[in-house]
């Protein structure tokens, strides 16, 4: 099992470092550089003439006239090492005080959105498989159909104007407006559970429509094993029967696709955001992004990805728990 | 119908007999056709699929109006519903009431009030607008317009601008697809490469580009994509975005269709006949494009179809954000820009009818994908 | 201790309903062993299922069957009438008839310990506690001969070889003391040796514990190791019965007598094999009057197929179904089929 864990730690160490180079190089497309859109922002409209001079003295200052490969190093060690994502220049503050507690906010709605999705699939998948052909079976077929079509945002447009109307109006967002900027409390995470539930729906959805298929697929396989009737034929009850045997292998491929589960939900999120008002790092990302605002844009698809790979990391050993014959396979 | 024996010839064969022989001697891709038409589902959805495309190909005829064409007389206007009767009778020929402008006692808002003692007629491939179809062949006929010049036909309403969101939609459908199209081709052809020598490779090659495609595959796309097109500096021409979106889009939708050919190709590499086609001394390329890529073509046909709906949402979510294709083109994503709150549900929820397309055209190409897999695929039940 | 009369089992089908059993009786008798040898597809495994009532939801058993069952208490049980998943039933599953089946890895839930899966079984037959059903486990095992029994128990069953998880397969089948034990084919996936082995075991064990027990195969060569009394089964129907060293000796069904010339034996090596000609029709396209006729040398043209030959008894405990044996054409059939048979041999 240590060997185990330390091989899979080892990889995604590898993974976040490739990430992180991919990460870079997307932050260093678009046109201009960080000095050309940092002397726009700070004197334009001002009147001050910036000449090509000024724009050399602002890119030695910030170490930007050093070759590729040695600003990559110099930004990925200020992660690594400080804890320094760079600065922000639309926001004239550091990433990181940008950022903020965004980043526990987007956490929150990521666990929740992981609760809606598997509290709902895998009863229901289960149930799906032990009633083959019957009305719900179809009803969820068709149901998993309209998972995957729906856009996204079209269905947070919806649930939020149901929510509207049989709510009222203080739906929207993450937190009710006196809350907004008020200090951390019990009463502000609770009104933060109280919002939660709609973006949780929303991007639940499709991973909700996608996994029960998967749930039901492995079920229906499961229950068709000769471990199955051996396990009727010492005369384990019916229910148990199903709990302990089928079921609890159903849930594997559940528990082995937990990031691209999270892939999912991230992917989805800036977009969802727009429509709901979420103030968390998918809107915040969107925003760097309509800005420019490489550093933020870098940092937040930094930490959304490496996100995505300890997730896929805790997955592999939470599987390797679950299923004995994976240690020795491995 | 009763004594077949053995050395009965060819010519005598039974209804049942003959049709055995056409299947036995059927070609591959014959079988999958005829299972797929059994697929009732599926051949439904290939047929609105196809409505979809012509009428996107041939927007310039279907589409009464262009796509920003204005009616100052219908802004925010609710669809008009051709009809057959009124209160003043019937006729055979379709009819809408005639609108005039008044403007709201309280607002002091300029509305549009239907007139119902005031018939405009339907006419069937009248002369109108003229425009040039696909920008190449001149035409001025379009599928249904108005008797009267000076009227014009909102099937499914206006937007804020007074623009026909019908006309808008065909053109839209005309751009969303053709990038789906662009966008699938081009992942197609960068799966193929890097799939392929991964599979045909193996060895370090192999283990190099698995590792990519790894980390390729876990960043999350949307947020990806994103990235990549906020990167287009904001002076392109509308073309030039278009072509950037749909290489974009190809760009990083390869991974999944390289994962499929690289372990198909890994499977049959040392089958004889690949073995021997190698010992022939035919070259890298001939090897899997002669002979080992047409044993798994139907999987990869199912593959590519299924990867459509990720190529149309991912273009809808980008335009919708305003990072993908901008006005004055047209697609569903652009469309659905103007309606991103409530406020449209409650006020002008016609404006929703592209979303209708964008669910239909993503429902269409899975149940067709599911149809093809299950024809494709040679064990299901046959006959 | 187990009585079985005019069992049918039809399932419903895409193709249509298909009868694999029909109007099969047997009976077991404490410490004794029923073999029931037949080609795949016989209906042999189904109708023990039948008896465990583990047939899935689209079969049905006949009205007119009766199994009786008379438990460890004495007591009869009709299993025709429990209901397949109440309380009953789920007592005489493990509990007082325990089941082996072919495939030993398949038997055992992979992620689950092989002394976790004989716990449970025990626990759910005897009021123990999980200790005292861990040491009865571990003695189990010891018991079908599995060394570092205390090791053992802890392991998953792919941690095993073969021969081990077939070992431990009966051991959990006999984990809650059955008092029949049915065994279906579970010698066919093994080697020859470990076979024998096994074979020796499930003997010893049975007359150690007094088991009634009934095994199936498609072998008649291991019906005549362990077994006392043999059925053999075409096509779902129970084609000759009896002691088996009466059957082997002297069959009197053309099918027995099929199978054991299919038998190598090291008193004929020089003879050619001769299998039963012909396959064995799927069940959906079932054969009129004797379900044999189809690859029967000594057929009655008009007579066997047309109609289901009668069950003509032999002796006691000794019976086969077979126009040849009935009264009217025993004495001109004989004749009949010597005929054939010397007729057909210069062919060959």
């Amino acid at each position: 099992m240590l060997r185990f864990t330390l091989e899979r730690l080892i990889g995604m160490v590898i993974t976040m470092a490739l990430v992180s180079v991919m990460v870079f190089l997307i932050m260093e497309i678009p046109p201009g550089d960080y000095a050309d859109r940092y002397a726009f922002r700070k004197y334009s409209g001002t009147g001050v003439n910036v000449t090509e001079a000024d724009i050399q003295a602002i890119r030695a200052d910030l170490g930007l006239d050093k070759p590729m490969m040695l600003r990559y190093f110099d930004w990925i060690g200020g992660i690594v090492l400080r804890g320094d994502f760079g600065q922000a220049f639309a926001f004239e503050t550091s990433v990181v005080k940008v950022i903020g507690d965004k980043g526990w906010l987007t956490l929150g709605i990521l666990f929740a959105t992981l609760l809606v999705t598997y509290l709902v699939s895998i009863p229901v998948g289960i149930f799906a498989a032990v009633r083959r052909a019957s009305a719900m079976d179809y009803g969820l077929t068709i149901f998993s159909y309209l998972g995957l079509a729906l856009p996204n945002f079209l269905l947070a447009l919806v649930l939020l104007y149901f929510a509207n109307r049989w709510f009222g109006a203080d739906i929207g967002g993450l937190f009710s407006d006196q809350y907004a900027d008020a200090p951390w409390s019990l009463a502000k995470v609770w009104d933060m559970i109280k919002h939660l539930w709609l973006p949780a729906v929303v991007l639940a959805w499709s991973a909700v429509a996608y996994q029960i298929q998967t749930v039901r697929a492995t079920m229906s396989d499961e229950l068709n094993k000769l471990s199955v009737t051996v396990a009727r034929a010492r005369g384990v009850p019916e229910t148990k029967l199903l709990i302990k045997y089928p079921a609890r292998l159903a849930i594997n491929p559940i528990v082995s696709t937990i990031g691209f589960d999270v892939n999912r939900i991230f992917s989805e999120l800036p977009i969802v955001a727009v429509v709901l008002g979420l103030t968390e790092l998918g809107e915040l990302l969107l925003r760097a992004y309509l800005d420019l605002d490489m550093y933020v844009a870098g940092a937040i698809l930094l930490l959304l990805t490496f996100t995505i790979v300890f997730m896929n990391f805790v997955s592999d050993l939470l599987l390797a728990w679950l299923d004995p014959r994976i240690k020795l396979g491995a | 119908m009763t004594d077949v024996t053995p050395e009965t010839t060819p010519t005598k064969l039974t209804a049942e007999e003959r049709r055995r022989q056409k299947f036995y001697s059927a070609s591959q891709w014959t079988l999958i056709w005829w299972r797929f038409r059994r697929h009732k589902a599926a051949m439904v959805a290939a047929m609105i699929l196809a409505v979809m495309a012509i009428s996107g190909l041939f927007a310039e005829v279907v589409a009464p109006y262009g796509p920003t064409t204005r009616d100052a007389k219908y802004l925010d206007g609710a669809p008009q519903i051709p009809m057959f009767c009124d209160q003043n009778g019937c006729s055979m020929r379709p009819f809408v009431h005639g609108v005039s402008t008044k403007r709201d006692p309280v607002t002091l808002r300029a509305v549009s009030v239907p007139d119902p003692d005031k018939r405009v007629y339907v006419h069937f491939f009248a002369k109108g607008e003229a425009n040039h179809i696909l920008g190449v062949i001149p035409n001025t006929r379009h599928l249904f317009l108005l008797d009267d010049p000076k009227a014009k036909l909102h099937l499914w309403g206006t937007d804020d601008l007074g623009r026909d969101v019908f006309s808008r939609t065909i053109y839209a459908t005309r751009v969303s697809l053709s990038i789906g199209v662009l966008g699938v081709m081009i992942s197609f052809v960068l799966a193929l490469i890097i799939g392929g020598v991964a599979g045909y490779a193996g060895g370090v090659l192999d283990s190099v580009i698995q590792r990519v495609t790894e980390v390729i595959r876990v960043v999350p796309i949307i947020p990806l994509y994103m990235g990549l097109a906020a990167a287009m500096p904001k002076e392109w021409s509308t073309t030039q975005v278009y072509f950037a979106m749909t290489l974009i889009l190809g760009l990083f939708g390869w991974p999944t269709l390289a994962r499929r050919i690289r372990s198909q190709l890994l499977s049959i590499r040392n089958e004889d006949y690949v073995v021997a086609a190698r010992l022939a001394g035919a070259r890298p390329a001939r090897i899997i494009g002669r002979h080992m890529l047409p044993s798994f073509t139907s999987f990869i046909i199912v593959d590519l179809v299924i990867s459509f709906p990720y190529m149309i949402l991912s273009e809808t979510a980008l335009s919708f954000v305003g990072l993908g294709l901008r006005p004055p083109t047209v697609s569903w994503g652009v469309l659905l820009q103007q309606a991103q709150s409530v406020r449209v549900i409650e006020q002008t929820p016609w404006l929703f009818i592209p979303a209708i397309f964008v669910v239909v055209a993503v429902l269409a190409f899975t149940v067709i994908g599911d149809g093809l897999r299950d024809a494709a695929d040679p064990y299901s039940d046959s006959h | 201790m187990l009585k079985v009369e005019n069992l049918s089992i039809s399932f419903q089908t895409d193709e249509g309903m298909i009868t694999p059993v029909q109007n099969v009786s047997f009976a077991v008798q404490a410490g004794r062993t029923l073999g029931i040898v037949g080609e795949s597809g016989s209906g042999k495994s189904v109708s023990t299922k039948a008896l465990m009532k583990l047939l899935p939801g689209n079969s049905r058993v006949s009205d007119e069957a009766r199994m009786t069952y008379t438990d460890k208490a004495g007591r009869e049980v009709r299993i025709d009438q429990l209901r397949p998943k109440g309380r009953d039933i789920r007592r005489l599953r493990g509990g007082e008839i325990g089941m082996i089946f072919q495939e030993p890895m398949a038997s055992f839930s992979p992620v689950y310990t092989i002394g976790n899966q004989m716990i449970e079984a025990i626990r759910l037959h005897q009021k123990v506690t999980k200790k005292e059903a861990r040491a009865q486990a571990i003695a189990m095992l010891d018991k079908v001969g599995i060394s570092n029994p205390v090791g053992r128990v802890d392991q998953y069953p792919h941690e095993m070889s073969g021969g081990m998880r077939q070992r431990a397969m009966i051991a959990l089948a006999l984990a809650a003391r059955p008092a029949l034990l049915i065994a279906d084919e579970p010698t066919t996936a093994l080697d020859v040796t470990i076979q024998a082995q096994v074979l020796e075991l499930m003997a010893d064990l049975q007359r150690d514990l007094g088991m009634g027990m009934i095994f199936i195969t498609h072998d008649l060569g291991v019906i005549a190791q362990v077994a006392q009394d043999v059925a053999v089964m075409y096509l779902g129907t129970i084609v000759e019965s009896g002691p088996t060293a009466d059957v082997i000796r002297n069959p009197r069904h053309p099918y027995t007598q099929g199978l054991l010339k299919a038998i190598p034996s090291l008193d004929a090596l020089h003879d050619r094999l001769s299998p039963v000609p012909g396959d064995i029709p799927s069940p959906n396209e079932r054969p009129t009057g004797c379900p044999f006729h189809t690859r029967c040398s000594q057929r009655l043209q008009g007579l066997c197929d047309q109609q289901l030959p009668p069950t003509v008894p032999l002796g006691p405990n000794r019976s086969v179904a077979c126009w040849l044996e009935t009264p009217e054409h025993r004495t001109g059939a004989e004749v009949d089929a010597q005929q054939q048979i010397k007729q057909q041999e210069p062919a060959q």
